[in-house]
């Protein structure tokens, strides 16, 4: 019970506290906002980009297209030498008919119909080299140089190696941002405890002299820049629920992000979001309490 | 005074525990200022003592010992049986609920009302509702505010503010009252009011060292006197003027 009775009595405190400085509260859990809202723009731009590498992670292979007319046993021959080769995870053989019929297959998913015009056309025949992991793609690539029964080699490290950079750059930039912006989170906070300290000082020299131990002098303020935060993270959640119907479709279809991870996305976001607030909340307002109350209580 | 404020009334304080004991108690400042010299005292429990001296004698820093606001340089301060130069931090709090004190500027929360002001000291050291709405309607009824329990202090007199004070410095139902000038701002007849309280409270077995530069009180009383000069104890003696008489 008398845990119950300090909960409360914090609780209340913090409430009556946040709301006497109103102005100063509002100012600081604005910034908690756009501090979060920060962070949720670099999560899910992070979040698609990712599952975009994730997406071509999983189609960096090696295609070895084969010169015209290859025999059978050349074919077999050289597929049995690739499986050999470290990083190969599965070869397979697509013939010219094979090719065609991707091709086709192609336009059907576009809605058209491939029309050659009567013409008879032949496509390269090609063994499609998929890799146990995408840096052995430039290996691979390179211990088929030179084989006479290769036209050309193709990979997708290239487009691989651009997003991967462009991954890392989006990466750094954002959490400079998001660490001056946390920076700034926290400074409010700390001013607006030193602010909530200074207005009660008369209060706290009378808890003091009453006999109110340091717990029930300091944890109101600690729970004030807790409160700060959480309802700045609440905001932020609110935010980004409604701006996440709009952004879902486009993580789907531009990022390739799976339907059930899009789905259960949000809820990480929010506990990332709150588990943030109330983190900045309460490290402002313990790093003021110890600053501004230390010899006080 | 109610049963549960109640002590047991010392007759012969000098055959009692001492509340307060300071031994060879010395306090010079980081700056240099020296505040108290080697000073020796002894405080029965249910004592009535006037800490007299002109400003800048050593009375606040006297005060700032026995609440554990600061600690002597030098030499012991005991009260309560609890020796506050051992004491630790987190022990300090239970001394100053055996301490009631009270200011010659009052120091009550302005917007809170005189029931509140009383209460907000049971408050913040977790006493629950019922201990509240127990204790503070017999305290204001000690000290005459009964009737004003929903006035807020601006809408009291300074007499009646100061017995606010005295109210809320007695919620713990404390050992021993400090009263810092608490007539310093009063008008005189509400300063004898103020005194026959204190003398109440005293009677009822609570210790009182009251420091004041009002003569006419210190001499009409004609109680303990422990006179300060330059942190030095000049004078301590019962039955005594605010000047030395001899």
């Amino acid at each position: 019970m008398p845990l119950v009775r300090f909960v409360a009595f914090s609780v209340v405190r913090a409430w009556q506290g946040f709301w006497r400085n109103a102005m100063m509260s509002l100012a600081a859990t604005s910034t908690v906002v756009l501090m979060l809202v920060l962070l949720s723009g670099l999560f899910i731009v992070l979040a698609g980009l990712n599952s975009g590498l994730q997406y071509i992670e999983s189609k960096v292979g090696v295609t070895a297209r084969l010169v015209d007319n290859l025999q059978q046993d050349r074919i077999d021959a050289l597929v049995v030498d690739i499986r050999a080769l470290p990083g190969v995870a599965e070869v397979v053989y697509c013939s010219p008919d094979c090719a065609l019929e991707r091709l086709k297959e192609f336009y059907r998913e576009q809605g058209q119909t491939l029309d050659l015009g009567g013409a008879e056309i032949t496509l390269y025949a090609s063994v499609e080299i998929a890799l146990t992991d995408p840096n052995f793609a430039s290996g691979v690539a390179s211990s088929l140089e030179g084989r006479q029964e290769i036209e050309r080699i193709i990979t997708r490290q290239a487009d691989y190696d651009k997003l991967l950079g462009i991954i890392g750059y989006v990466r750094t930039v954002g959490i400079i941002a998001l660490g001056l912006v946390g920076l700034t989170v926290l400074f409010m906070i700390v001013n607006m405890i030193r602010i909530a300290v200074y207005s009660r000082s008369g209060e706290i020299e009378i808890m003091r002299l009453v006999g109110a131990s340091d717990s029930f002098i300091r944890w109101p303020f600690i729970l004030e820049g807790i409160l700060c935060g959480v309802i700045g993270a609440v905001v932020t959640i609110i935010l980004v629920a409604i701006a996440w119907e709009p952004i879902k479709p486009i993580m789907v279809r531009v990022f390739q992000m799976p339907t059930a991870v899009s789905t259960e996305f949000l809820a990480v976001l929010s506990a990332l979001i709150l588990g943030v607030g109330l983190g900045v909340g309460a490290l402002g307002s313990w790093i003021s309490v110890r600053a501004n109350l230390s010899s006080a209580a | 005074m109610t049963d549960t404020l109640r002590r047991p009334y010392v007759a012969t304080p000098d055959l009692a525990e001492p509340v307060i004991s300071m031994v060879d108690v010395g306090m010079t400042y980081p700056n240099g200022k020296v505040a108290l010299v080697d000073v020796n005292v002894s405080i029965p429990e249910g004592d009535f003592v006037f800490l007299v001296g002109p400003s800048g004698a050593g009375k606040s820093t006297f005060i700032r010992l026995l609440i554990r606001e600061q600690l002597p340089t030098s030499g012991r301060v005991v009260v309560a049986g609890r020796d506050l130069s051992t004491m630790r931090r987190s022990q300090v709090p239970t001394l100053r609920r055996r301490i009631g004190i009270v200011f010659q500027d009052f120091r009550l929360l302005p917007a809170k009302t005189v029931y509140e002001n009383v209460a907000f000291a049971l408050e913040v050291t977790g006493a629950t509702g019922a201990e509240i709405r127990k204790r503070v309607p017999r305290l204001l009824n000690l000290v005459g505010l009964h009737e004003h329990d929903d006035h807020l202090p601006a809408q009291l007199s300074g007499g009646e503010q100061q017995r606010t004070a005295i109210a809320r410095a007695l919620v713990h139902d404390p050992a021993m009252l400090i009263a810092d000038e608490p007539t310093g701002n009063l008008d005189p007849v509400t300063s004898w009011d103020l005194i026959q309280l204190l003398i109440q409270i005293n009677a009822m077995g609570t210790t009182v060292l009251m420091a004041t530069h009002n003569q006419e009180i210190v001499n009409a009383m004609r109680r303990r006197v422990l006179a300060l000069e330059h942190g030095t104890l000049v004078r301590d003696e019962s039955g005594a003027a605010y000047e030395r008489e001899y």
